[in-house]
C-alpha cells in the first residue's frame, strides 16, 4: 500500500515538474505479469530468470539507451495465478495505473491472447514470447509481435524433412489432449501424409494420465522407424521414462515439449541423449556470437542452462526491445513502427517481423548430444548433424 | 413459506423448529423473529443494491480500464457466489463444481462466436449451463452430505475431459474470439448479471421456495413430511444457480479472447467460490459480497510484492474463519451490530 | 504383454491404495475430508529428495524420517484446529464441509510455503533404475521397490485391523462411533493416533512416489484426487474397501486404457466413479457402513 501510495506521490511529483525534464537517472519501468501461483507456476522462474538477467547487464552496462540517454532498468511485476484473465487485468494496470513505461510478455499461449486485445485498446506495443500456435497469425497486426518459429503449421512441413532425410518410413504419434499440441499433430499428419510416410500407430491422451504402459506397449508392437511425442511438459517426462523402462526405443525419437526445460536434462542427464526436440536456438550457432555469451552468462548466474525455448524467446524479446528502444525512445508510434520495421540483432540471429510473426528464423529442431541442444535440421542451420540409434 | 405459515397448518413441532432454524444460526436478530420486518429487510436490502448498482454503472465513464478492468473481477465473483448460494448456502448441498456451468457457457460462446450475435450468444450459454443442470440435477442431488461435494467435483472434471475430447475429435486446438467488446461494454454486462444474481437470491430466500429449501437444509425427511417436493425443489434450485455461471463464463472468454478446455473448466474456480462464499458468510445474499470484496481488496494488496503469502494468507483466513467464526464476516458483523443494538 | 500390463497396473495400484488408505482412515475414524492428502504426500516425496540429493541418504533410510515429520503434523493439526472445533456443535453439524475448507486452507499453505521455500521447479532424481526382467515384462528396480513397500504396508494394515487392539478399536469406532465411546474406547487418543497414522502413510507413500516420479509443490493436488476416487470406489470410510479401490484403478488406468483408447482415460474413469458414487455409494464392496 505504502510503494501504491509512494507511487501515486511519485507520479504527482513528476506531472508537477513536467515532463520535458525527465532526469538522466529516472529509471524506465517496465512491467509484465508470470504465474508465481497456480498450476503453471513451474513454467515461470526460466522466463523471470531470463528477464532478470537481462535487466542486471542493461544496468550493468549503465541502463537502457532510451534514443541516447541511459536509464536504469526497473520492472513492476505482478503474479497472474495462471488466470489468462488476471493476465488481461494486470496489462491494464501496468499501463493504466502504474503508467509503465514498457511491457514483457506474460507466460503461455492463452495469456498472450488475452493481453493482446489489452495492448490493442491502448495501443501499447509490446514484444511477446512464449507462445506458440498458428492462430497468432490470426492476431490483428500491430502491438504485438511474436519472435517465435517454431508455429505447427511450419513444423509439420519441416519435421516430416527430417525424418525423410534419416530414412525413415514408419512413425508412430502420441499427442496429449492440449491445444498446441493437437494444433502439431494436425500439421505434422498432413506432412508426413505428403511425404508418404506412413503412420502405423496414431493415439491421443489426456494431459493428467499417470501411467503410459498400455500405450508405450501397443506402439512398441507397431515397432515403428520413429516416434513423436507430441507431449507437453510433465507428460515428456512421463513418455520419456516410461518409453525407456519398457525398452521402446525407435531409431529416431522425437519430443515436442519439455527436452528444452532445464528439469528435463535434469533429471535424464546422458539417457536423453539422441532426442530431437522441437526449438530454434542453441548456444553452439557459431553465426550468432551473443547465443554462446547468454548460455555463458546465464549458467553463471543461475548455476543451470537455460530453458532452450522459454528462456531464449523471453531473453530476445528484451534484446528486441532495447534495441527499438535506443532507436525510437520510448513513444508508441515510433516504436511500433521500429518494431514492424527494423531487423533486429538477438541471441537467435537476426529478427524482422512479417505481421506478428518473425520472418526471419527458420523452423527448426534440435538434438540432445552430450549436454547440449545442437540445432539439427535444416542442414543450412545446422551445427551438429543428427545422430541415430 | 414463513414461520407462522408454517405453525398455523399445525405440523409437528420437529418441523416448525426446522423451519424456524432455517432463517439461519441469527435468529437473535429483531427482523428474524417477525416474518414481515424481514420481508421489509430483504426489500430494503434490495433498494440499497439496486441503487449501488446503478452508481455502479458510471464506472466506466469516470474511471480508467484497470479500475474497469477491477470492476469487473469484483463482479463476475460477486455473480458466481451469488449464484451458488441459492443451492449451497440454502440448501446446505455444497457444490464443488460450479466451474462446470461457468465452463459450458465459454464453450457455447466460443463455439457460437462469428455465427451469433452476443445478444443469443448470452442467453444461449446461460440456457446451456441450465440444459446440464437440469440433466445431472435430479440424480446428483439425491446424493448427500460428502457424497454429493465430491460427485459435482467429479461431475465438472468428467464434462471437462468430454469437452476435450470432443475438440480433439474436432481437430480444434483453441479457439480464438476476434471482435470481442471491450472491457466496458463487459463490465456492464457482467455489472446487470452480478445485480440479477443478487435479486435471485434475496428473492429466492424470502419466497415459500426458499422457506422450502432452507427446511431442507435443516432436515430432509421433515421437510418432506410437511409435503415440501423436495426433489423438484433441489433441482430448481440447482438449476436456478447455473443460469448466471454459464453467461458469465461466456463474459470471461469475450475477457481473454481465448478458449482451452483447460482453462474454462480450471477447478480452482469452483473451490475459490466456495472459499468466498464462506469467508464472506454464505447464508445471507450479503455474505458472499463481502467475501469477495475482501479477498480481491486484499489480493490488489498484496500480489505486487508478496504472491505467495497471499495465497499463505488466503488460507490462514479460511482456516481461521471456518474454525473460529462460523458465520463469515457478515456473521460476524451482524453479530456486532447487534451487540451495539442492545 | 499382459504381464507388463499387471506389473505396471499392480504398481500404481499399491501407491494409490496407500494414498487412499491414510485418506479413508482420517474421514473414517473423524469424518474429516482432507483434501490436503496430496501435499502430506509432496512433504514426503520433498524429504526424500533433499535427504537424497544434500545428505546422500537413500530413500529407504529416509522414509524414517518422512513418517514421523508427517505425522508430527498431523498432530499439529489435530490439536491446533480440530481438537476445540470438533467440540462446537455448529462446526459438528456440517464436518464434512467444515473440514475440506479447513484442509483447503491447509493445503494451499503448504503448496505455496513450499514452493516460496525450494521454489516452484520440477525436480527429480534417479534411484534404482536399471532394469529387470520379471515373467516376460520388464521393470526398473525401483517400480518393484515400491510395490514389495507399498503391498506390505497394505497387508499389515490389513492385519493391524483384523488383529491388534487399536485396530479393533478404529474400526469399532468407525462402525460405531456412540458405541464404541460407551464401551470406553478413548476417542481422543483414537481419532489422534487414525490421523497421525493416516499423515505417516502419507509420507511413506511420497518417499514412494519420489522415486518414481519428478516431484514440485503442486503435485499434491492430482494424487488427492485420485484418492478421493479409490477411496469412492472402495467406500468412504471403509479403510480395507480403499485397497481394493487402489488396484482396481490400476487396472483401469492399464487394462481400460488398453482395451479402449487412451484418449477415453479421464472419461472412463471419472465415469465409473460418477456411476459408483450414484448408484452404490457406499463403495463397490457393499454395505459395510451406511450411508451418512
Amino acid at each position: 500500500m505504502t510503494k501504491q501510495l509512494t507511487t501515486i506521490a511519485m507520479a504527482l511529483g513528476l506531472a508537477a515538474i513536467g515532463f520535458g525534464g525527465a532526469q538522466a537517472a529516472d529509471p524506465v519501468r517496465i512491467g509484465f505479469s508470470l504465474p508465481i501461483t497456480g498450476i503453471f507456476a513451474p513454467a515461470a522462474p526460466s522466463q523471470q530468470k531470463a528477464y532478470e538477467l537481462w535487466r542486471d547487464q542493461v544496468n550493468a552496462k549503465g541502463g537502457l539507451d532510451v534514443a541516447g540517454t541511459k536509464r536504469p532498468v526497473e520492472f513492476v511485476s505482478y503474479d497472474d495465478q495462471s488466470d489468462p484473465g488476471q493476465a488481461a487485468k494486470i496489462y491494464e494496470k501496468l499501463i493504466a495505473q502504474d503508467k509503465v513505461d514498457l511491457l514483457l510478455g506474460p507466460w503461455g499461449t492463452p495469456h498472450h491472447f488475452a493481453v493482446a486485445g489489452v495492448l490493442e485498446r491502448f495501443k501499447f506495443p509490446m514484444v511477446g514470447d512464449t507462445a506458440a500456435s498458428v492462430q497468432l497469425r490470426d492476431l490483428k497486426p500491430g502491438y504485438i509481435w511474436f519472435p517465435t518459429s517454431a508455429l505447427p503449421d511450419e513444423q509439420g512441413k519441416q519435421l516430416p524433412l527430417l525424418l525423410k532425410s534419416l530414412n525413415v518410413k514408419t512413425v508412430a504419434i502420441t499427442t496429449a489432449q492440449h491445444p498446441f499440441a493437437l494444433e502439431n499433430k494436425k500439421f505434422i499428419v498432413e506432412g508426413l501424409k505428403a511425404n508418404g510416410i506412413d503412420i502405423v500407430s496414431n493415439a491421443d491422451y489426456p494431459l493428467d494420465i499417470r501411467d503410459m504402459t498400455a500405450l508405450i506397449s501397443s506402439m512398441k508392437q507397431a515397432n515403428p522407424d520413429a516416434e513423436l511425442s507430441l507431449s507437453m511438459t510433465g507428460d515428456s517426462v512421463l513418455y520419456t521414462r516410461q518409453s525407456m523402462e519398457l525398452g521402446f526405443k525407435p531409431r529416431v525419437q522425437f519430443v515436442l515439449v519439455g527436452p528444452a526445460a532445464t528439469f528435463f536434462t535434469g533429471i535424464f542427464g546422458d539417457k536423453a541423449n539422441g532426442l530431437l526436440t522441437m526449438g530454434h536456438w542453441s548456444p553452439s550457432q557459431k553465426k550468432w556470437p551473443k547465443a554462446k555469451a547468454f548460455f555463458d552468462a546465464y549458467v553463471a548466474k543461475y548455476k543451470e542452462p537455460p530453458d532452450y525455448l522459454d528462456s531464449a524467446l523471453s531473453f530476445e524479446a528484451c534484446e528486441i526491445t532495447e534495441q527499438a528502444v535506443a532507436k525510437a525512445g520510448l513513444d508508441h508510434e515510433k516504436l511500433r513502427q521500429v518494431i514492424s520495421t527494423d531487423t533486429f540483432d538477438t541471441i537467435d540471429g537476426p529478427v524482422k517481423f512479417n505481421g506478428v510473426v518473425n520472418a526471419t528464423t527458420p523452423t527448426m529442431f534440435l538434438q540432445y548430444q552430450n549436454g547440449v541442444f545442437e540445432i539439427v535440421w535444416p542442414k543450412s542451420e545446422a551445427t551438429a548433424s543428427v545422430i541415430t540409434k | 413459506m414463513t414461520a407462522q405459515d408454517a405453525r398455523a397448518t399445525g405440523f409437528g413441532a420437529a418441523v416448525r423448529q426446522a423451519i424456524i432454524t432455517a432463517g439461519g444460526p441469527l435468529k437473535a436478530l429483531p427482523w428474524d423473529i417477525n416474518g414481515t420486518d424481514r420481508t421489509r429487510h430483504a426489500a430494503r436490502t434490495a433498494a440499497v443494491v439496486s441503487v449501488a448498482a446503478l452508481l455502479a454503472t458510471s464506472l466506466p465513464f469516470l474511471a480508467n480500464d484497470y479500475f474497469v478492468g477491477f470492476g469487473f473481477s469484483l463482479l463476475v465473483w460477486i455473480a458466481l457466489t451469488e449464484s451458488w448460494i441459492v443451492i449451497s448456502g440454502m440448501t446446505g448441498y455444497i457444490s464443488l463444481g460450479h466451474v462446470v456451468f461457468v465452463g459450458i457457457g465459454a464453450y457455447v460462446a466460443a463455439s457460437a462466436w462469428h455465427t451469433l450475435p452476443i445478444g443469443i450468444i448470452l442467453p444461449l450459454a446461460g440456457l446451456a449451463a441450465a440444459a446440464l443442470a437440469s440433466l445431472v440435477g435430479y440424480p446428483c442431488l439425491r446424493v448427500r452430505g460428502p457424497y454429493f461435494v465430491i460427485l459435482t467435483f467429479g461431475l465438472s472434471e468428467l464434462i471437462k475431459y468430454i469437452v476435450i475430447n470432443i475438440e480433439s475429435a474436432l481437430a480444434v486446438s483453441g479457439r480464438v474470439l476476434f471482435g470481442a467488446p471491450g472491457i466496458d461494454t463487459l463490465y456492464l454486462i457482467v455489472l446487470g448479471l452480478a445485480w440479477a444474481s443478487v435479486m435471485i437470491a434475496l428473492t429466492v430466500r424470502e419466497s415459500r421456495f426458499g422457506s422450502g429449501l432452507r427446511a431442507i437444509r435443516e432436515n430432509e425427511e421433515a421437510a418432506e413430511t410437511i409435503g415440501i417436493p423436495i426433489a423438484k425443489f433441489k433441482a430448481a434450485a440447482f438449476v436456478l444457480s447455473s443460469i448466471i455461471p454459464g453467461m458469465v463464463g461466456a463474459l470471461l472468454i469475450m475477457r481473454t479472447t481465448y478458449f482451452a478446455p483447460l482453462e474454462a473448466f480450471n477447478p480452482q474456480t469452483s473451490v475459490l467460490i466456495v472459499t468466498m462464499a464462506v469467508i464472506g458468510g454464505s447464508d445471507r445474499p450479503l455474505g458472499p459480497i463481502l467475501g469477495v470484496v475482501f479477498l480481491v481488496v486484499l489480493q490488489e494488496l498484496l500480489w505486487a510484492n508478496l504472491p505467495q503469502l497471499y495465497m499463505i494468507i488466503v488460507g490462514i483466513l479460511l482456516i481461521f474463519i471456518v474454525v473460529w467464526m462460523p458465520g463469515g464476516i457478515y456473521g460476524r458483523l451482524q453479530q456486532i451490530i447487534a451487540t451495539v443494538r442492545r | 504383454m499382459s504381464t507388463q500390463l499387471l506389473i505396471a497396473a499392480l504398481v500404481a495400484g499399491s501407491v494409490y491404495a496407500l494414498i487412499a488408505l491414510g485418506l479413508n482412515l482420517i474421514y473414517g475414524t473423524m469424518r474429516l475430508l482432507n483434501v490436503a492428502h496430496g501435499e502430506v504426500v509432496m512433504i514426503g516425496a520433498y524429504v526424500a529428495y533433499w535427504a537424497l540429493s544434500l545428505l546422500s541418504v537413500g530413500p529407504l533410510v529416509s522414509a524414517l524420517a518422512a513418517m514421523p515429520l508427517a505425522a508430527a503434523l498431523g498432530a499439529i493439526i489435530y490439536f491446533g484446529l480440530f481438537r476445540k472445533a470438533m467440540q462446537s456443535s455448529e462446526f459438528m453439524e456440517r464436518i464434512e464441509g467444515n473440514s475440506l475448507l479447513v484442509f483447503f486452507g491447509v493445503s494451499i499453505i503448504l503448496q505455496n510455503a513450499t514452493s516460496l521455500l525450494f521454489t516452484p521447479n520440477q525436480r527429480g532424481y534417479r534411484y534404482q533404475d536399471e532394469i529387470v526382467h520379471v515373467i516376460g515384462a520388464v521393470v526398473p528396480v525401483n517400480k518393484l521397490i515400491v510395490l514389495a513397500i507399498a503391498a506390505a504396508v497394505c497387508i499389515a494394515a490389513v492385519l493391524f485391523f483384523r488383529l491388534s487392539t487399536l485396530g479393533l478399536a478404529i474400526k469399532a469406532l468407525i462402525q460405531q462411533r456412540e458405541a464404541a465411546a460407551l464401551v470406553g474406547i478413548p476417542l481422543t487418543r483414537i481419532e489422534l493416533t487414525s490421523l497421525c497414522l493416516g499423515f505417516a502413510i502419507a509420507g511413506l507413500a511420497g518417499v514412494l512416489v519420489s522415486m518414481t516420479e519428478e516431484i514440485s509443490p503442486f503435485m499434491g493436488f492430482p494424487l488427492t484426487v485420485t484418492a478421493f476416487v479409490v477411496v469412492i470406489l472402495g467406500g468412504l470410510g471403509n479403510v480395507l474397501g480403499s485397497l481394493i479401490g487402489g488396484l482396481l484403478l490400476g487396472v483401469l488406468e492399464t487394462f481400460g486404457v488398453a482395451l479402449t483408447a487412451p484418449s477415453y482415460r479421464s472419461i472412463m474413469i471419472y465415469s465409473v466413479f460418477i456411476a459408483v458414487l450414484l448408484l452404490r455409494p457406499q463403495g463397490l464392496l457393499g454395505a459395510q457402513r451406511a450411508r451418512t
